[in-house]
């Protein structure tokens, strides 16, 4: 065969395998791409977003030798360790201003009295996107909706923007739009309480989150979130991570309504004797 | 502000060339996707220490030199299964001893690269010793926690070996050397990535080709290695080292690897059953100068088992009991 | 103008205006019957027929019995002293002024009829309670709400799992506010997001109860459409969920209970939503019950319980500083 034609096949058949890759995303409301399915994370960002080596625990008290778990954390053993991980913050740290990143650190290294998580309250923004539950999209023509499993949190994203959130909330208030293939979600209206991971990431009550959900293929996702909140931070920064849709049969959101299990942990000390 | 410090060309070339004493005759299999194959089981056991020993003066030593040392290395095993007479026993506070020598594995003959018997596997710098830079070893080891205390008041005062955490010695590395037993690597390959199973503590180096070392703030144990193929020589280069895994204390070996050193290793197939292993530590902590070691790493045709180490240790338990007991 | 014209411009707004009632079923976008929208159960019509009725459609004036009940309560609520006046030591603090409460304000309709009660079966609109099990499990039911040793001894509400009563469901009743739910289609499911507790029930269509072992908050919902008619059947209850208490109804609900919903659109603005309850262990009978869920002005609020929980650490606190007196 000649070059040419040779050429022309290569191209020919690299265009079709493009417009087989496009056409393979499955379809959903309004032609846009299909949302709908369980989805989750397969990474360690909720522990920290920023790069992080495997260590004994997430609360560390001075050891002997080299920091040792806290009491309260020691009988879990490995089961209470923290695995390593890459950081999912693009240029790697997040830009704290000064005062805000002791603050961070102080979160940190009171890990069990401060994280919401452990308390079994709101995740916030983009906090439930990588927890290590999955949840739920439901995307129709009308409404696209977030069943989170854990805490049994939700998010409601309005198609319309509805102005500013007529109060702070936990989650936010939400509305996104369509660009192209990639849905947009703008929220706010959040309150200060959330964290953005175990390692005492947070933010302020003028907090702003941009999410970007754009799917890859049949089974994967990707999502990128973008931060805003001039109290904390030096400037905005995004986080990029993947989302994974499960598949099979026990792919089904189940129920993780931790308010039950924690009532030892807050009222415990109030019981009857 | 952690120093890294590159090799220079020079001393890379070295590293590839210098001292190879085989012809490039041998065509290196390839694996299923395209790169040279170096997979299967290896063993490096051998009588051979990384330091040269007073006993040698060259590097290469005769076939009657190395034939005299296996000899010399049966007759101690012999006599190290048979201290006590028959129906003798030990007297009370004396050493209750260790392993018979049905449990070691630490090689039977001095190592051979190409037909050169080897008295070291240093072999830069030339006298086949450790360039250690004492003042700045005393310095590096005067921040050890292990200054403050007794070895048996801690488990992390143990070695890595007792804690299970890596296998003793540098068996696992890199540099990966050969201690008193368990001297077995498997290697597996798969698209961009190199596996090296070391036998103690099922440690995997997942070596991945052509990527990015993880940052600073990530120290795992055996460090972090990147490589890439020269030709049909794997080079790797690993950084990142953990500051626990300073010490390395085997049977036939003592040195150090501070957190910022950088090793490059190559592993070149001479033939079916060999790999020719070279390793070069960069580590200005601790040393004057780069030094260079190499050794071959012989086919296994049996299969590794499992070594569950940390599921079996009653003996770091029983050390620190022990210890606890005679403070009463 | 034209005579002829005019006859057939009168048909034509005739006819018009008659299509103008007439309301057809829309579809998702993968063609399932559409039920999504917000939508609201609040009524003044409890789950029982109360006393003062003796039937179960009652006229316009009987339902003004009611209203005038619901406004005088209102009124002790927000109005419980005289001017300057303020509790005595001991008393009672009183809980919520009525802004806070959306009880609904008249009695609903069906079919423009004014209804006495949610249940339609029995016919006498009373729960045919087994009365030697409401009896095992009256002391629980007591303890709920006089004592305050442990919180798992609080009710569902207040520990903030689920909203009180039996605002979740199933069957998803109405309570002293936030009767709030959110329907979301997707093929192969249903979802409807109940206010309290933020609580999403997922309801899975054309599939199979998960095991017995597995017993959710709200029950294990699977769904199949009949017609234009989502049937919902739900078993498998969460055993601390036997209890459902508030002003409004008062229930139990076993663990075996097989509760069936059916939700059929009969209007844009109106969804008849029924169920059936089948209960052998704390009923005589199965009992049946239907409402309207019409749609909700506006979004729906976040609701976040356990988080702004003061009161839960308070009971307990101040029971144990009782108890030092």
């Amino acid at each position: 065969m000649s070059l040419i034609y040779r050429r022309f096949f290569t191209i020919l058949s690299l265009v079709g395998m493009l417009n087989i890759a496009a056409s393979e995303l499955p379809k959903g409301p309004n032609d846009k791409p299909n949302l709908n399915g369980v989805w989750q994370v397969l990474n360690t960002a909720n522990y920290n977003l920023e790069a992080h080596s495997a260590s004994a625990a997430m609360d560390l008290v001075v050891g002997p030798i080299v920091p040792v778990p806290h009491p309260s954390i020691l009988a879990l053993g490995a089961v209470g360790a923290v695995p390593a991980g890459l950081s999912v913050v693009e240029g790697g740290t997040i830009p704290y201003k000064k005062d805000a990143l002791k603050k961070r650190n102080e979160n940190k290294e009171n890990w069990l009295q401060l994280d919401p998580e452990i308390k079994c309250y709101l995740p916030g923004v983009p906090r439930a996107t990588y927890m290590p539950y999955p949840f739920q999209i439901f995307h129709s023509e009308k409404a696209i909706f977030f069943a989170y499993e854990y805490a049994g949190a939700v998010r409601n994203i309005y198609l319309e923007d509805p102005g500013e959130a007529p109060m702070d909330s936990w989650m936010g208030q939400s509305w996104g739009y369509w660009d192209n293939d990639t849905f947009v979600v703008e929220a706010s209206g959040f309150n200060d309480q959330t964290w953005f991971d175990r390692s005492g990431n947070f933010h302020s009550d003028k907090l702003k989150v941009t999410e970007r959900f754009t799917l890859l293929n049949k089974h994967t996702m990707g999502y990128e979130a973008t931060i805003q909140d001039e109290e904390v931070f030096t400037k905005p920064w995004t986080i990029k991570m993947t989302l994974y849709k499960r598949i099979g049969q026990d792919a089904q959101l189940q129920q993780f309504k931790c308010v039950e299990f924690v009532e030892e942990l807050l009222y415990g000390k109030w019981r009857a004797k | 502000m952690q120093s890294r410090v590159m090799p220079t060309l020079l001393g890379l070339v070295f590293l590839l060339t210098g001292g190879l004493v085989y012809s490039d005759t041998y065509q290196v299999k390839k694996t299923w996707f395209g790169d040279p194959d170096l997979q299967g089981t290896w063993t490096n056991s051998t009588l051979t220490t990384l330091e040269r020993s007073a006993s040698f003066k060259n590097l290469v030593v005769s076939e009657e030199q190395a034939e005299t040392a296996a000899l010399i290395a049966s007759q101690g095993n012999d006599a190290y299964d048979n201290y006590l007479k028959q129906g003798e026993t030990p007297k009370k506070g004396q050493d209750v001893g260790g392993y018979n020598t049905a449990w070691m594995d630490p090689g039977t003959k001095l190592l051979r690269v190409g037909n050169e018997y080897r008295s070291s596997i240093i072999i830069s710098p030339k006298n086949g010793k450790l360039p250690w830079d004492a003042k700045k070893r005393r310095e590096y080891f005067s921040k050890d926690l292990r200054r403050k205390f007794k070895r048996t008041d801690h488990p992390e005062l143990r070695g890595v070996g007792e804690r299970c955490v890596v296998g003793f010695g540098s068996s696992g590395g890199p540099p990966m050397m050969n201690v008193l037993y368990n001297n077995n690597y498997q290697i597996v390959q798969s698209p961009g990535y190199v596996m090296i199973m070391a036998e103690m503590i099922h440690d995997t180096r997942i070596i991945r080709l052509e990527g990015a070392h993880l940052p600073e703030s990530m120290d795992p144990w055996m460090g972090d290695s990147t490589g890439r193929w020269e030709g049909d020589t794997l080079v790797v280069e690993t950084t990142n080292f953990n500051w626990q895994h300073v010490h390395r204390a085997g049977l036939r070996h003592y040195f150090a690897i501070s957190k910022d050193a950088k090793i490059t290793e190559i592993f070149k197939r001479t033939s079916n059953t060999e790999i020719l292993y070279r390793f070069r530590v960069d580590d200005p902590n601790l040393y004057k100068s780069a030094w260079v070691g190499e050794m071959p790493l012989r086919a296994q045709s049996d299969k590794i088992y499992e070594y569950a180490c940390h599921e079996g240790n009653y003996a770091m338990k029983n050390i620190l009991a022990g210890a606890r007991a005679e403070e009463k | 103008m034209n005579k002829s014209l005019l006859i057939l411009f009168t048909v034509i707004a005739l006819v018009g205006g008659l299509n103008a009632e007439e309301w057809t079923q829309s579809k998702t976008w993968f063609g399932d019957p559409d039920l999504q929208g917000t939508w609201t159960n609040a009524s003044l019509t409890n789950l029982e027929r109360p006393d003062y009725y003796d039937t179960l459609i009652v006229s316009e004036e009987e339902a003004r019995t009611t209203l005038r009940m619901s406004e005088e309560f209102s009124e002790s609520v927000d109005n419980p002293y005289e001017e300057g006046e303020s509790p005595q030591a001991g008393d009672n603090v009183g809980g919520y002024n009525v802004a806070w409460m959306d009880p609904g304000t008249d009695l609903f309709k069906l079919d423009g009829e004014y209804r006495s009660s949610i249940l339609t079966y029995p016919e006498d609109g009373k729960l045919p309670r087994r009365y030697i099990r409401w009896g095992l499990e009256a002391y629980g039911m007591y303890r709920m709400f006089t004592v305050a040793d442990h919180p798992e001894e609080r009710s569902l509400g207040e520990r903030c799992l689920v909203g009180f009563g039996s605002s979740g469901g199933p069957p998803m009743l109405n309570v002293l506010y936030n009767n709030n739910y959110q329907i979301v289609q997707s093929p192969g499911y249903v979802m409807i997001l109940v206010e309290m507790n933020h609580d999403a029930r997922i309801i899975r269509l054309e599939s199979n109860h998960n095991p017995d072992n597995m017993k959710p908050w709200l029950g294990d919902s699977v769904g199949a459409w009949e017609g234009n008619t989502l049937v919902v059947r739900t078993k498998n209850h969460h055993p601390q969920q036997k209890f459902r208490a508030g002003i409004r109804h008062q229930i139990l609900v076993m663990e075996g209970a097989e509760i069936t919903e059916r939700f059929t659109r009969t209007d844009e603005n109106e969804i008849l939503y029924q169920f059936e309850v089948d209960d052998d262990k704390a009923y005589k009978d199965t009992w049946r019950g239907e409402m309207p869920l019409r749609a909700a002005d506006g979004e729906i609020y976040e609701y976040a319980c356990h988080e702004g929980n003061y009161a839960m650490a308070n009971i307990l606190a101040g029971a144990r500083a009782e108890e030092r007196k």
